[in-house]
């Protein structure tokens, strides 16, 4: 009794020291992606897609990278400058890098505010010292580290392995601080884009599977369809339809390159306004953000 | 606090769902303690609670919440409510205690405070072994238990409970009721009750208010509310009514009228007699006579109705 009663008082004097909203959003955000990467049998795909990523990475560094002396870019032709941090993540077509980004931004987000909303725990969240767009960083969080950490991290290892052909030396790393920053934020825009656009499919269809497959089936099939469309037409703007396009001319920028690809087995080239270009990205992504967060305030007002 | 005493305080709220008017003018001063709020479905119950916990705000009209305006401040006022939802919405792959803990956490507690009070509040829950097992394997009262725990787990001023016993067999909702008591005596949280049956009022609350298309019907004390409950004959007469009931006035009885029939309090098995007395002496045919009582039933119809 004497025990309870101590319990009990301890209970009734219970004054929570709560910490800020930022550390709240960032607690959530840490744990989301210690649990994307934890062992455990649904986690197991994302470790085994980071595995095969950083293995292919490897490969194409180390391997082939490392033996071209005209890194980090080269002319091929008259139009097109050949860069290898671009090139890493279309480097066999479709296939390559990017295929397995594309599948662990797919499996990965698409139960990150789907389970919230399957199993409705996503009202508890909101009743809690959180916005709605605290929440939704909280859930951005996960997958954002998770994209950096296969793009912007084996990416520089192209950094390292030019200083390493270079001989090691220090002026080598001043006159190259472009590259180091052009990787950083290629890897960084291009989790970013994966990451809003696997949150919005994770919202529209809230069962996780569904959204992780309406998401791989989206980046690919409007590449698809926009390349064939584009045969037809002729017309480079049918690309801004396409993500992977889209995201592709952006990366292309980023370095100071113009953006080509294979059409019917050659090499061709686009011709695009920057307002076009950057029209089309705020427009998606945009439109991504202002989606999910419209979802959300649904949810909350039909509690 | 704006008055010191008023843990919510709604002045003039209005609520527009479209062409729908979810409250309408809607003004009410809740003190502390164990408040119910009571109403038929659509009466602006939920969107009430929705409003003083900030998730959707008022077409017009003012609202303060432990004496914090919810227009300046209606995300950082949540660190002192917690919120137990009506319907299922706790994770089943997780355990009860990673669950509690990661809802303290998300209310701002540091892991050492959360794990603490999770062990303390299952504690008094009397939940043993089961707080490690997978809630998908948990009863349908151990949920309500542990949605009632993660609305509590930050140490709140005031918790909203929606329609906590709905769902629950009988011996389930008295025990979720008793909890509820416990709980909230020993934590000395204020409660927002609602719900639509009376019983969970009369068992929890000290307050009862009564919402019916969007405004305030009625806001009493559930003791005061509870001596109103009285035996009472029901009589029903036809011809002079008038003159039935002077008489049973001359004998200092009182007679009040629910509009289709008469209700003349019972004191003892001796009024039925006066009763067909009064009928003989004013010559009204006397139909029907039947003891009955007032109940939180009849009032909460007379309200609605």
């Amino acid at each position: 009794m004497n025990n309870e009663a101590q319990v009990s008082e301890k209970f009734t004097k219970y004054d929570a020291e709560l910490t800020t909203r930022p550390k709240i959003v960032i607690g959530m955000g840490l744990r989301g992606f210690f649990n994307l990467i934890k062992f455990d049998n649904k986690s197991g795909w994302n470790l085994a897609l980071v595995f095969l990523i950083y293995l292919w990475s490897m490969v194409f560094f180390v391997l082939m990278a490392s033996d071209n002396n005209s890194y980090p870019c080269e002319e091929i032709g008259n139009d097109f400058k050949y860069c290898q941090p671009i090139a890493y993540y279309g480097d066999m077509g479709l296939g390559g890098i990017r295929l397995f980004l594309v599948t662990l931004a797919a499996i990965a987000s698409g139960g990150l505010i789907a389970n919230d909303m399957n199993d409705k725990s996503l009202h508890l969240y909101l009743s809690r010292p959180i916005s709605r767009l605290d929440y939704l960083i909280a859930r951005f969080i996960p997958i954002f580290l998770l994209l950096i950490f296969v793009t912007v991290l084996p990416n520089l290892i192209i950094f390292i392995t030019q200083w390493s052909n270079s001989g090691l030396e220090f002026d080598w790393i001043k006159n190259h601080k472009w590259l180091i920053f052009d990787i950083i934020l290629q890897g960084l825009f291009y989790s970013a884009s994966y990451s809003i656009i696997g949150l919005t499919f994770s919202t529209l269809i809230n069962r996780e599977y569904r959204a992780a497959g309406a998401f791989f089936l989206f980046v690919y099939g409007t590449t698809l369809i926009a390349e064939i469309f584009h045969l037809f037409v002729n017309d480079d703007r049918v690309l801004l339809l396409s993500i992977a396009h889209l995201l592709d001319i952006v990366s292309f920028k980023i370095f100071g390159a113009d953006y080509y690809f294979t059409s019917a087995f050659e090499l061709k080239g686009i011709e695009l306004t920057n307002v076009e270009i950057f029209g089309a990205l705020t427009l998606i992504i945009g439109g991504c953000g202002i989606f999910v967060n419209w979802m959300i305030s649904q949810m909350e007002a039909n509690k | 606090m704006s008055k010191g005493f008023d843990v919510i305080e709604a002045k003039n709220v209005i609520k527009k769902y479209g062409t729908v008017t979810a409250l309408d003018d809607f003004s009410v001063e809740i003190p502390k303690g164990k408040i119910g709020i009571l109403g038929p479905n659509g009466a602006g119950k939920s969107t009430f609670v929705k409003i003083a916990l900030g998730l959707i705000t008022a077409n017009s009209g003012n609202i303060t919440v432990l004496g914090e305006n919810l227009d300046k401040n209606s995300v950082d006022i949540r660190r002192k409510i917690g919120y137990m939802p009506e319907h299922d919405c706790i994770p089943n792959h997780m355990t009860g205690v990673e669950f509690l803990i990661e809802m303290g956490l998300v209310s701002g507690m540091d892991t050492q405070s959360a794990t603490q009070r999770t062990h303390e509040i299952l504690g008094h829950l009397q939940m043993g072994e089961e707080k490690y097992r997978k809630i998908e394997e948990y009863s349908g009262g151990m949920r309500q238990k542990i949605k009632l725990a993660q609305g509590l787990i930050h140490g709140p001023e005031i918790i909203f409970l929606d329609e906590p016993t709905s769902g629950l067999d009988p011996k389930a909702r008295s025990e979720m009721l008793d909890t509820i008591n416990g709980l909230t005596e020993v934590s000395k949280t204020n409660v927002l009750l609602s719900t639509h049956i009376l019983q969970d009022v009369e068992k929890v609350c000290d307050y009862v208010i009564i919402v019916n298309n969007g405004k305030l019907q009625m806001k009493e004390n559930v003791k005061e509310l509870m001596k109103r409950q009285s035996d009472f004959i029901q009589v029903r007469v036809g011809g002079g009514t008038d003159e039935f009931v002077s008489i049973l006035k001359n004998k200092s009885i009182t007679v009040m009228s629910d509009g289709r029939s008469l209700r003349v309090p019972y004191i003892n098995d001796n009024t039925f007699q006066q009763i067909i007395d009064a009928a003989v002496d004013s010559k009204c045919q006397l139909y029907e006579m039947e003891r009955s009582k007032v109940t939180m039933d009849n009032i909460y119809l007379e309200v609605v109705e």
